[in-house]
């Protein structure tokens, strides 16, 4: 018995390939969206790095070698990427804010600013001027939030520790969905006598409708409050993993969730279908057009043994910068580790290159050059190389 | 689970993590580890392919064995028997059961009455007709119906079936016992495999026959194709799971490959499909939202996030009521939130908990199908 057929089967789910799907579903195609688990994004802080550092993040793509998937992507397809993404967010009740030509900062956990270009409205306020106060709330039992760190690194600030009852992110976001939860917490906010000009909490207020609750405790206070990131589990990655998920189901596309693909179905050069490991019978996907969005190690894209790095869903070729003992510095924290570059080499339409797979476009930090951890840009090269794929794989089908 | 309640320490700490310490083959003493329901969205979420659930099932299993089950875990093994027993006696048993005499011996005996016990019903499918549709039908079937359809909703049990003949199927019920599913989430391995091996060995026969083998409800579902090949090991189980489909996944497929031509009247629909925990365990998707899809009229929305938090037998437990409770909430917020007149689920159990917390009639997808198939419902199937 034979499957749906899909205009385009996305293979990865995270950041860049809900982008790529969103993108295509947007233009009326049919899609399908395999993931064999939640992504990475999951752990992100949920900010959208474009490119590290202060100031205008175009200025560091400008310095950017010409391999790099940026460059190949093109201005356009992350400018236009960033305000898709800004209109996604916005309608599913997640709003972002940020510019795209000025970075601004974060504060992270352990007390120091980050810079990154978008970020969700909960994190809006932390841009703190110096002369501001700060109160840091921390929740009792949480762990790897050690709000010391922050009142080392800033000065005048405080801190103050509330019992939610239950001290995981995820148990404490979802405390904050309660109403009778929230009003206890502003009353004991409130106790707590603060002069201080704005209020910074771990990133736990809740999961669904984050901003309703920033907005009650900062409207009860009268000063701004925000998030502060969290270390995995990260509650503002969920959330943007959801999110995007919730818009491409409310575009049309299909989601296949949980299982990985088991085998691929090949003729000449073109992929007619994969199939998955689903409970029972392996079901099968088949589709006119393929995009692989796996991402690099972490997330399982590309796996490195003994004899040589593979690509795990395809087999396609991968580059490796040169022999093992050149993949990484002595020290571990030097930034810019060699093994950063293995990948898949692309062709201008965002194909393998060598030609030999008509069908197949590949977008995200699988992609050879990317150097993610170096540059600091996941998101941002997730959604210019997802729209950009995307782009060439519609032209393709066309 | 643990996002509600604190004394469960998480899939990662009570599977994996926990496991090492299991592994020298002393007494098991994390009764904590009962308080996982089983709803797998762990093994959903891990991307690295570990069965985080069924190292965790296998622990409540050994825990089990190892101690004395409460009265509730023994009743709810045998919901099979609950099921004929209630049935047979439907009329007293759903009079008893909403006394408040009987609610208060329930609670005693370690029962939750946050929601109405379900109620039986005497004309169960399986005392019912056990064909149906032309014996030269292209597409043959065998509905597994399981419990929840037998003795608590034969009426929807026989719309399903009827929806499946009217579109073309020879239906047949075949004998069948519970898929063993309550056994083992009650820690009753034992039971779990002798309901295995009984209905591998009935649901074989049809296959061989050239029957699919079909199923609604999605935990029974799983437990066909998952369990039975794997965790239990049945002789057999693996012919039965490669020939057992999902009933919308079925009838999708038929459509997509042109087997099955249905024209769907249009409906003035609003309806928030929740997901069951265990069809997003199958891996295969959400088949009978690519019908609705079809479906002129029909606005609906996926809700996949959230548990609602009954899992079965689970929440009908004193100890768990509180926890069940709090994920309904959640699980309800988030359908009250769509604005939607109605609910859909695959899962009799969701449907049962979250009609409770949203106060909206829940549905079964295939009541949706069928709405848009009424303007001319005596139209034989040509």
């Amino acid at each position: 018995m034979s499957a749906y057929e899909y205009d385009v089967v996305v293979v990865g789910g995270g950041v860049s390939g809900i982008t790529a799907a969103l993108t295509l579903a947007e233009k009326g195609l049919k899609v399908a969206l395999i993931s064999k688990g939640d992504p990475v994004c999951c752990l992100s802080t949920g900010c959208v790095d474009v490119m590290t550092g202060e100031g205008d993040p175009w200025q560091k793509i400008g310095e950017l070698p010409a391999g790099h998937p940026y460059v190949k992507a093109g201005d356009d397809a992350l400018r236009d990427g960033l305000v898709f993404f800004l209109r996604i967010m916005e309608e599913q009740g997640l709003p972002y804010v940020g510019s795209l030509t000025e970075n601004r900062p974060i504060i992270t956990p352990i007390g120091t600013v980050k810079h990154t270009c978008l970020v969700p409205v909960t994190m809006a306020a932390s841009d703190l001027a110096k002369s501001e106060r700060l109160h840091v709330v921390s929740f009792k039992g949480i762990k790897d939030f050690y709000p010391s760190y922050l009142t080392n690194g800033i000065s005048r600030s405080s801190f103050s520790v509330f019992d939610a009852g239950i001290s995981t992110t995820l148990g404490i976001a979802s405390r904050f969905e309660d109403e009778g939860f929230l009003g206890r917490f502003i009353s004991w906010l409130q106790d707590t006598e603060n002069p201080h000009d704005r209020i910074a909490v771990p990133a736990v207020l809740g999961l669904r409708d984050p901003v309703k609750v920033m907005e009650r405790i900062s409207k009860a206070m009268g000063r701004p409050v925000f998030e502060i990131p969290t270390l995995p589990p990260s509650i503002p990655g969920l959330r943007l993993f959801r999110a995007l998920k919730g818009a491409l189901q409310a575009k049309g596309g299909h989601l296949y969730w949980g299982k990985g693909v088991s085998s691929i179905e090949r003729q000449g050069s073109e992929i007619e279908a994969v199939t998955l490991a689903t409970a029972g019978r392996a079901a099968r996907v088949q589709g006119r057009a393929f995009i692989l969005a796996t991402g690099s190690f972490v997330s399982g894209g590309l796996y490195a043994g003994r004899d040589a790095v593979r690509e795990t869903v395809f087999g396609l070729p991968v580059f490796v910068p040169g022999e093992r003992r050149e993949w990484f510095h002595a020290q571990f924290f030097t930034p810019g580790h060699a093994i950063e570059k293995a990948g898949i080499v692309v062709d201008d339409c965002f194909r393998p290159a060598g030609g030999k797979l008509k069908n197949l476009y590949v977008c995200g930090s699988i992609l050879a050059e990317s150097e993610v951890m170096k540059n600091q840009c996941g998101h941002g090269l997730a959604i210019a190389t997802g729209v950009a794929a995307a782009r060439m794989c519609a032209r393709g089908l066309a | 689970m643990f996002k509600v309640n604190p004394d469960f320490p998480g899939p990662k700490q009570a599977g994996p993590d926990a496991q090492r310490f299991r592994l020298d083959g002393e007494r098991s003493v994390d009764e904590w580890v009962k308080l996982c329901s089983q709803c797998k969205r762990c093994e959903v979420a891990c991307p690295y392919g570990v069965n985080v659930a069924e190292i965790i099932l296998r622990a409540q299993l050994t825990y089990s064995s190892e101690h004395l089950s409460p009265f509730t875990a023994h009743l709810f093994a045998n919901t099979h028997y609950l099921g004929k027993l209630g049935s047979t006696a439907a009329y007293f048993t759903n009079a008893l059961a909403s006394t408040s005499l009987v609610k208060g011996a329930l609670r005693l005996l370690g029962l939750s009455t946050t929601l109405p016990l379900p109620e039986y019903r005497f004309l169960t499918l399986n005392r019912g007709r056990k064909r149906k549709g032309r014996f030269r039908a292209p597409m043959k079937v065998a509905f597994f119906h399981g419990c929840y359809l037998n003795y608590n909703r034969p009426d929807l049990g026989r719309k399903i079936r009827d929806l499946l003949s009217y579109l073309g199927c020879r239906v047949v019920m075949p004998r069948q016992t519970c898929c063993g599913l309550p056994a083992l989430g009650n820690g009753d391995v034992d039971i779990a495999a002798r309901f295995a091996r009984e209905n591998v060995k009935e649901l074989g026969s049809w296959v061989d026959k050239g029957y699919k083998v079909l199923y609604a409800c999605t935990s029974c579902g799983l437990t066909l194709a998952h369990d039975y090949p794997e965790l239990l090991g049945v002789p057999g189980g693996r012919k039965v799971a490669e020939n057992t489909y999902n009933v919308h996944e079925f009838l999708s497929n038929a459509i997509e490959d042109g087997s099955l031509a249905v024209d769907f009247g249009p409906v003035d629909m609003h309806v928030a499909y929740h997901i069951p925990c265990h069809l997003r365990a199958l891996g295969i998707g959400y088949p009978a939202a690519r019908i609705f899809e079809k479906i002129p009229g029909l606005k609906f929305r996926i809700l996949d996030d959230d548990c609602c938090g009954l899992s079965g037998s689970y929440g009908f437990k004193k100890k768990n009521e509180k926890t069940s409770a709090l994920l309904g909430q959640i699980a309800g917020d988030a359908i009250l939130a769509t604005g939607a007149r109605a609910l859909a689920s695959d899962c009799g159990a969701c449907k049962m908990q979250l009609a409770h917390f949203t106060g909206l009639p829940a549905l079964d997808p295939a009541e949706v199908i069928i709405e848009s198939l009424r303007p001319a419902p005596a139209k034989k199937h040509a």
